[in-house]
């Protein structure tokens, strides 16, 4: 296929945390709002005046001081984040909106509180005088009670926070305001998205991972003029005429903002379809409808706990359902097979990968590679090998099947 | 000797035998190597040959429960 | 021979420390099992005691609990049935054995009571288990199944109060894996090992981990019709639930606990949650909440803390204080985590008496201390007693733990609204480990109450798979460096011996209490000995 025009710049974008595009909304005034998990609405850091970072923390292979301050034994994700901020990689941010949504993230960003408490050393981590750091609760359920309390943890540590800190205007207009760029993101990345709905994808798995992921890092005004060019260029991309792929795969599971790991899977012959993991496009891009009359910060916590598939969640219809929603997704983009990729000592995602393993092939005949991986993935000999023979047992299938 | 006297003595005569013989049993452990000799491997012996039920071909019936929300 | 001094030891027992003579405690056990060659002779009235009112009374009354809760038969069907009560309740006698060995005279009594008061209440909960359990009693769902509500052991019993005598909560983990961990920790290696085989990766946390395997391995009665889970204490928790609500498919209550519970607005949250509890209880047995049965338990689990309270103070200002670290510790976590029952109060009025007594009397139970020590984190299951041994070996009197201090509250029970929003404070702080994953500033609470116990050192528990814990490791060694507090770090994995076995946690703080503290031991044959096969 034809290179992306902007793919390389976009590849750039993503060597840094504080990228070019950063810098360039830096320099127009505005705020940088970190956040780490999916359940902080990265719609409300994006209001005028401010706008959102999901952290990462790229080419960090070796988290030596953080792993002095974290231990060994902890997921390599956060570990790698507070090394990029203990060597200064995360100064240029103004708040951390934090979420206690897994421990390890939730200590890291306990780390990066300033002046907080007396009992132990204040870190300054952030260096950088008008920073702060404010966390919210997220509940482990999906009903009423937990859209209204989401909403108002929001109100008060979120929108309320900004305000004061930075005078961000927080009126609902400039909410409906914010959901519309967001919603338009969400439109583009889901029309790009959808070419890897077809018998042969125009787009690869690769290439979409680093588009979503330039979305979730840079100031939204700036990265979507280039959205809607890619957009555009997808539109007349004319796919191989001979398949470069063996099998189709959903990749799911744990956090992965690594297009790297992507490139790996589709170097042994998977095209990945879809992504259901942290930082993918499945729940992250889902418009927002606001709807006339409503308030449109409970609209937004509900639609957060709505459209999250994060094992995190506890109710008994939730935990089974979720298991049928990816099987769903696979029927959707016509996938082969599952990928399920937990991080190294995420336990939400251990767990879930083994009632995935079993379930989804047994009650829905899905072929499935369950693996455990790196935050980056040094070594990638061994998956590689995994990758490769899930895609001839697959094969396999499909020629017993008489496809 | 009278009868009650006699029952007495004999009473009291079980009871010291009984009392040195748990108290050996006490002092020297006996309770602890008959359990760490004998009953748990025998025990575990048991449990370790028991016939159990394959758990991962326990259905997993995704609507089979409601969600239990009262406040809606 | 001297006479003299073998008629002293024969009544008095022999004298702690090396240059009096010296118990030398290691020499009472055999290589490997850690098995008695012969018990310890503690002196005529303490030996007495012990082999009366703590041996021959346990085992006589282990005997009347079972059959006066739920009966022989039903106790021997679920002896052949499930691992968890065969290969671990039958040595428990050796489990008082770890924890009170070298205590005399008030420590040994006040201690001792603490643990019978355990294994009463561990007999009633899986005596209930095995009398409503339909596995037991051919498939049939017998009247106690239908009034039996099942639980995840984080789950604080206290939510239940108000069917206080309609339906019994027993919960699902803290008999077949919590307590089986203390008393004989062979045992939930073969649940670990169970998880790990179905794919499982080895390092989320064990004790979530055991929890499952029970499953795996189908070794959990089928006691309740419905199951209520949490996710206290980590995100380990709410996996297992997820895992085990596949193997036990039973209608399934989830109640969320906020994790940062500083948060005034997180009550309200939690309130409401505790009330969805309520429904769903409700609703599956058809019995009402009784508001008076709540305010009856709550009062009577208040009277609990009050006492509490008092030990604290006796054991923060004096040192008069007559509980091991261990009783102290265990007693306390099972007391307020499963909530209140008769047994605890019966307990409380025994000990208060030799607590009055020590105090009245000035008795010091632990007069070799040399360190007033407390244990901060969560605690090693395979080896609670570790304390025991440290105080006869070196003299470190674990005066206080984390996991006792986390409850540090009564309830109101005034109006509907107070009692709510106290109960959802305190299942937030409780069960949880209010100081490990509640926000890192109850962390470092521990200088607070290094102070307030008057403590002038610190057990750092390092619980290997904790990621709570794990995340604060490089602030805390900064900060003792930096406050010039003595700590020492003792590794582990909650119930599993293999990670860090027994022997090197001694070994870790022989090398400590030598090179950094510079001392000698108390008991040198307690310094290096092999207890590797020991339950």
């Amino acid at each position: 296929m034809r290179d992306l025009k902007h793919l390389i710049y976009f590849e750039n974008l993503l060597q840094e945390a504080n990228n070019d595009l950063v810098k360039q909304a830096k320099a127009d005034g505005k705020r940088a709002i970190g956040y780490t998990c999916y359940f902080m609405p990265e719609v409300l850091l994006d209001l005028p005046g401010c706008f959102s970072v999901r952290l990462r923390a790229p080419r960090c292979t070796s988290p030596d001081i953080a792993t002095y301050y974290m231990s060994a034994r902890v997921c390599h994700y956060a570990r790698s984040l507070m090394e990029r901020a203990l060597e200064g990689g995360f100064n240029f941010l103004d708040a951390q909106m934090a979420t206690e949504t897994c421990t390890a993230t939730c200590r890291f960003q306990e780390h990066l509180e300033q002046k907080h408490i007396d009992s132990v050393k204040d870190m300054r981590i952030i260096d950088n005088d008008d920073f702060f750091c404010s966390f919210s609760d997220v509940p482990f359920k999906n009903n009423q009670i937990a859209y209204e309390h989401f909403a108002e943890q929001l109100r008060v540590h979120v929108l309320d926070e900004l305000n004061k800190h930075f005078g961000i205007d927080v009126s609902d207009e400039a909410i409906r305001q914010a959901v519309e760029q967001h919603n338009e993101v969400c439109r583009l990345i889901n029309e790009i998205g959808d070419y890897r709905k077809l018998d042969n994808p125009t787009i690869t798995g690769y290439e979409f991972h680093v588009i979503q992921l330039v979305s979730l890092v840079c100031p939204k005004y700036l990265i979507l003029p280039y959205l809607r060019e890619t957009a555009e260029e997808l539109k007349t991309r004319e796919p191989d005429l001979k398949k470069e792929f063996r099998c189709k795969v959903v990749l799911a599971g744990s956090e992965n903002d690594d297009p790297d790991f992507t490139k790996l899977v589709e170097s042994c012959g998977a095209r990945v379809v879809c992504d259901r993991y942290c930082y993918g496009a499945v729940e992250s891009r889902q418009p927002i409808e606001l709807k006339e009359g409503e308030d449109p910060v409970f609209t937004i916590a509900k639609h957060y706990l709505v459209t999250s598939n994060c094992p995190r969640f506890m109710p008994q219809d939730e935990m089974r359902a979720r298991k049928q929603r990816i099987a769903e997704l696979a029927k959707e983009y016509h996938a082969d097979g599952v990928i399920i990729a937990s991080n190294k000592f995420c336990e939400y995602w251990s767990y879930e990968r083994v009632i995935d393993t079993v379930i989804l092939k047994r009650d829905f005949g899905l072929p499935v590679c369950s693996i455990e991986k790196e935050y980056i993935n040094s070594a990638s000999g061994q998956l590689r090998t995994r990758f490769q023979a899930f895609v001839e047992s697959v094969e396999i299938k499909q020629i017993q099947e008489g496809k | 000797m009278c009868k009650f006297g006699k029952f007495l003595l004999k009473f009291l005569g079980i009871a010291l035998v009984l009392n040195i013989g748990l108290f050996c049993a006490f002092f020297f452990d006996l309770d602890g190597k008959l359990l760490f000799n004998v009953v748990e491997p025998f025990l575990k012996d048991h449990y370790d040959n028991m016939e159990r039920k394959d758990t991962l071909k326990t259905p997993y019936d995704i609507h089979k429960f409601p969600k239990y929300d009262y406040d809606s | 021979m001297d006479i003299k001094k073998a008629l002293k030891d024969f009544w008095y027992g022999k004298p702690h420390t090396a240059e009096e003579g010296g118990r030398r405690l290691g020499d009472l056990h055999e290589d490997k099992t850690h098995l008695y060659k012969h018990r310890e002779w503690r002196g005529f009235k303490d030996t007495m005691y012990y082999f009366y009112m703590i041996w021959l009374y346990n085992y006589i009354f282990m005997v009347k609990d079972v059959m006066v809760m739920g009966g022989l038969v039903n106790f021997a069907k679920g002896v052949w049935r499930y691992r968890w009560v065969g290969q671990t309740y039958l040595p428990v006698l050796h489990w008082f054995d770890r924890g009170l060995e070298g205590m005399r005279g008030e420590a040994m009594k006040a201690s001792a009571w603490h643990y019978r008061a355990m294994v009463s209440t561990t007999i009633r909960q899986f005596q209930r288990m095995f009398a409503a359990d339909t596995r037991l009693h051919g498939g049939k769902q017998n009247d106690l199944y239908k009034h039996t509500i099942a639980h995840n052991e984080t789950v604080w019993g206290g939510v239940f109060y108000p069917w206080d005598g309609e339906i019994q909560n027993v919960p699902l983990e803290m008999i077949p894996y919590f307590v089986t961990c203390h008393v004989n920790s062979h045992t939930v290696l073969n649940y670990i090992d169970a998880v790990q085989s179905i794919g499982l990766p080895g390092d989320p946390c064990p004790m979530c981990q055991a929890e499952s395997g029970i499953f795996v391995l189908d070794d959990v009665p089928d006691y309740a019709p419905a199951v209520v889970t949490c996710n206290e204490a980590c995100d380990a928790s709410v996996s297992t639930s997820t895992l085990q609500d596949w193997f036990f498919d039973k209608p399934l209550f989830s109640l969320p606990m906020p994790m940062i519970f500083d948060d005034p607005l997180v009550k309200k949250y939690c309130m409401r949650e505790i009330e969805e509890l309520w429904k769903f209880v409700e609703q599956q047995y058809g019995i009402p909440f009784s508001w008076e049965k709540l305010v009856k338990k709550l009062e009577q689990q208040n009277e609990l803390q009050r006492f509490e309270w008092e030990k604290w103070e006796v054991a923060g200002k004096s040192d008069y204080y007559p509980i091991n670290g261990v009783a102290q510790a265990l007693y306390r976590i099972y007391q307020t985590q499963y909530g209140d029952w008769e047994i605890w109060h019966v307990t409380d009025k025994k000990v208060r008496k030799i607590l009055e007594k020590c105090v009245s009397k000035k008795i010091n139970s632990f007069p070799q201390t040399r360190h007033r020590v407390i244990a901060w984190s969560c605690a090693p299951l395979y080896y609670s007693n570790w304390c025991t041994w440290a105080y006869n070996c070196w003299g470190l009197n674990v005066i206080i733990n984390m996991d006792s201090l986390m409850f540090d509250m009564t309830i109101r029970t005034d109006s509907y609204e107070h009692t709510l929003e106290d109960m959802a404070q305190y299942h937030m702080w409780a069960p949880m480990r209010r100081m490990a994953v509640g926000g890192m500033r109850h962390m470092f609470e521990l200088w607070e109450y290094m102070e307030k116990f008057n403590c002038d050192m610190v057990a750092m528990y390092d619980q290997l798979q904790c990621k709570g814990v794990q995340g604060l490791h490089g602030l805390f060694e900064d900060e003792f460096r930096d406050r010039n507090i003595h700590a020492f770090w003792v590794p582990h994995a909650l119930p599993d011996s293999r990670t860090v076995s027994r022997a090197e946690i001694r070994r870790l703080i022989n090398d400590y209490m030598t090179t950094v503290m510079h001392e000698e031991p108390l008991d040198p044959s307690l310094l290096d000995f092999d207890d590797s096969m020991t339950w």
